[in-house]
């Protein structure tokens, strides 16, 4: 037995002298790296985050409105994780990975103040978890699915809500974290159905329509998107109407419209691939039973095209959700902006801008990580390329 | 009238008409839409001649274009298109290099190397290339002043203002531009020797012979090159000179560095980040390529006798290329531009030179239209040339 696993590792590790000098070269690097890594953790302070809890969450939203974050954050982690377990079902390995990364942010994010709150949350995501566990086996968890994805789709409505019912904050207040989700939630949720309009438009047999929507998806991919958001900066308020104040608008607002057209020129282009993956066959068949081209459309191509590429899709997201850090070009301070500009102008943290930006990058590593899992879930659960 | 309505309707009945009236009113309300956009343009200032005025701005990364502050607008706009692309070409090429070993690392059945690997894909493609970018600059400044500057012997100096390589500099003769040109001269005659002699072997099923020794095409064409080329140094009297950088203290005590090539931290900062957040992307597309092609073409190029390495560059990576191009074609174009983000460390590339004409004139929209039309060209350019390398990879074997 023994014996069969110190040949399987000298197989593996140096069967040959190419593998040889492979293998000492990773054990070198990796060496070098966790060396490097647990020394830059344990010497450094990182008081610089500890003490801008606030900015880097929620960015210079006035302290007696804070319970809009709050609010917002206790429905989504409801969300998050009664969709976790009806949706998603994870094996115990992801499950310990998730109660570790949550274990990281209470450790990041707590401070004393907020410790009531934190508990809540944290009771609140546990309670919607082993609840969704209790009910699943009933049948009420097909309404409960039901509600859960309703819940989804109401989502970017309800957060404006709480952001802006009784007197809330200005956009222009919004910053930190927040401001990513924000802007990320509100370019897909009307990126995504616009995205869909142009792909459509693209793979259609007018040539107007066809012409149209090819100029328009090829011109916003073919400038990157600092160029468009300083457009945005620049000339977009001169292009509104004047009626209503539309001409003013707040530059979060500006971003939003900027990171939506974006979002749906490069989501449009997704999808039609997935309309091109479509056989034949499909649209003949619906053809012969004399659909209309909304029924032929609705009920039969979109479907089809939408679940081959559903990983693609959210790999765009993904890259959507990154993108939001570009907002800096607005002047507007987002996550990675507070991040920057703290140990810049604070003289009590000067040089800590490693520290700072580390933190930061694992709040954006978190979010996108997620989400990646579950489109490399979607695609194995599907059997795409295996049917 | 009833006539009229009769003769509507019968004609609108035909697929083909009620698609023309649907388009007729599709075009309409484009055109109020346009008609509405250039009204509101047309109150703008749309011409370009601001160009042609002092630029008024120095930029510290200039290459191949003399320029200063006094030049005009259009060659601080030239600049920074050379900037870019001196900074895309190469991360194109160090990007692709890197995702290719890393996406057969993650295949590969040595567990450290495909570790590493499966690390570096699921760690920096999920963090924003900016953040990557601010991460690489900290580091650069983190290395020692100049004052302490690291020097490997004397050909290399490191310190937080660069990099400073050895460099080849043209000595005070007129003849660099001869030796340039018949260096090119001799890269063509080594290319097109090889070819001859690989297609000759390829036909005859043996090697050419000169004086009994066969003749490898790719030996000979190197071989060549080198004797041409050393031969032309030496009887051109040494047109180049090897340019080593050196750092002295001037009368006030200050650090002063000079020749050499000089690997400023911007550039670095901007060159690594790009490579090694587009290097993730084409790790998976080339780990996608490789696993979709069929088990067996792996297993007969074993039981060949190929080697591992063998099998790799000769059976499965040809083959894996042709489904690697279009995607890999798409990243390149989303590495142009994701270069812009260099903006942030003040890499002075077509975007941030654009920005700074923006708000010295005032007049943004005429130059957003050349930024445009510039990314237009260069994605152009990189798709077209993608184009006819995709066309020649799957002609071959067909």
């Amino acid at each position: 037995m023994l014996d069969q696993k110190l040949k399987w590792i000298f197989n593996t590790f140096s069967g040959s002298v190419f593998n040889t000098v492979i293998s000492t070269f990773c054990i070198v690097l990796l060496f070098f790296l966790i060396n490097n890594l647990l020394g830059f953790i344990s010497n450094s302070e990182w008081a610089v985050v500890t003490e801008n809890r606030r900015l880097l969450l929620i960015g210079r939203m006035p302290q007696e409105e804070e319970w809009r974050a709050w609010s917002i954050l206790w429905i989504s982690s409801f969300l998050i994780f009664s969709s976790l377990k009806s949706f998603v079902s994870p094996s115990k390995k992801e499950l310990a990975f998730i109660s570790l990364i949550v274990m990281i942010l209470c450790l990041i994010f707590t401070t004393e103040s907020s410790i009531f709150k934190v508990s809540i949350t944290l009771l609140i995501s546990a309670f919607s978890y082993f609840l969704t566990k209790y009910i699943s086996n009933t049948p009420i968890i097909h309404k409960f699915n039901k509600f859960l994805i309703i819940l989804w789709i109401f989502l970017v409505p309800l957060i404006f809500c709480l952001l802006l019912i009784a007197d809330g904050p200005k956009p222009t207040l919004w910053g930190g974290f927040l401001l990513n989700i924000i802007l990320a939630s509100v370019a897909i949720g009307i990126g995504f159905p616009l995205g869909l309009l142009f792909a459509l438009g693209r793979a259609s047999s007018l040539p107007a329509i066809k012409i149209a929507c090819t100029v328009y998806i090829e011109t916003i991919r073919g400038a990157p998107l600092v160029a468009w958001l300083l457009l945005a900066w620049f000339v977009l308020p001169k292009f509104l109407p004047e009626f209503w104040g539309l001409n003013d608008i707040s530059v979060v607002v500006r971003a939003m419209i900027i990171l939506s057209a974006f979002t749906s020129a490069y989501t449009a282009e997704v999808i039609r691939g997935g309309l091109q993956s479509i056989p034949k066959g499909q649209i003949e068949a619906a053809d012969s039973l004399n659909l209309n081209v909304i029924t032929k459309t609705s009920i039969i191509i979109l479907p089809q095209a939408i679940r081959v590429v559903i990983p693609a899709l959210i790999s765009t997201f993904i890259g959507v959700f990154k993108d939001t850090s570009l907002v800096f070009i607005l002047a507007l301070t987002d996550l990675l902006q507070v991040g920057r500009i703290i140990p810049e102008q604070d003289p009590e943290f000067f040089g800590k801008a490693l520290e700072a930006l580390c933190v930061v990058a694992f709040m954006f590593w978190i979010v996108s990580i997620a989400l990646s899992n579950l489109s490399s879930r979607v695609e194995k659960s599907m059997g795409i390329g295996t049917r | 009238m009833n006539l009229f309505i009769d003769k509507l309707s019968k004609w609108s009945r035909s697929q083909r008409n009620r698609n023309l009236i649907y388009q007729i009113i599709f075009l309409v309300f484009i055109g109020f839409f346009v008609n509405y956009l250039i009204a509101k343009a047309s109150l703008l200032e749309l011409t370009l001649n601001h160009f042609n005025s002092r630029a008024g701005f120095g930029i510290s990364h200039t290459f191949l274009i003399d320029y200063s502050s006094n030049n005009d607008r259009w060659s601080a706009y030239f600049t920074g298109v050379i900037n870019t692309i001196r900074v895309c070409l190469v991360a194109i090429v160090l990007a692709t290099l890197i995702g290719t070993l890393m996406g057969v690392a993650r295949l590969s059945k040595n567990i450290l190397f495909s570790t590493i690997a499966f690390l570096y894909v699921e760690i920096l493609r999920n963090t924003p290339l900016l953040i990557q970018i601010i991460f690489w600059q900290i580091i650069f400044l983190k290395l020692p002043r100049i004052s302490e500057a690291l020097t490997l012997g004397s050909t290399v100096v490191i310190s937080n203002r660069g990099i400073l390589l050895p460099s080849a500099r043209a000595a005070e003769s007129n003849s660099s531009n001869i030796f340039l040109y018949i260096i090119l001269l001799a890269i063509i005659l080594a290319f097109g020797i090889s070819y001859y002699l690989n297609k000759k072997e390829d036909i005859n099923g043996m090697k050419l012979k000169l004086f009994n020794i066969g003749l490898n095409g790719n030996l000979t064409g190197t071989l060549i090159f080198f004797i041409i080329s050393v031969f032309t140094y030496y009887i051109l009297q040494k047109p180049y000179i090897i340019d080593l950088p050196s750092l002295y203290q001037n009368s006030k005590g200050t650090f002063l560095q000079s020749g050499g090539f000089e690997f400023s931290p911007e550039f670095g900062a901007i060159l690594f980040s790009l490579v090694i957040y587009t290097g993730t992307f084409i790790t998976e597309i080339v780990r996608g390529s490789i696993q979709s092609l069929p088990k067996g073409q792996t297993e007969a190029a074993l039981s060949l006798g190929l080697s591992n390495y063998q099998t790799m560059t000769n059976i499965i990576l040809p083959q894996a290329l042709r489904s690697i191009i279009p995607p890999l074609t798409n990243q390149f174009l989303n590495l142009t531009k994701n270069s812009s983000l260099a903006v942030v460390i003040a890499y002075p590339e077509l975007f941030m030179v654009s920005r700074t004409i923006m708000n010295n004139s005032g007049r943004a929209l005429p130059v957003f239209f050349l930024i445009l039309f510039t990314y237009l060209s260069l994605s152009l350019f990189i798709s077209v040339f993608m184009n006819l390398i995709n066309r020649r990879v799957t002609r071959i074997g067909t």
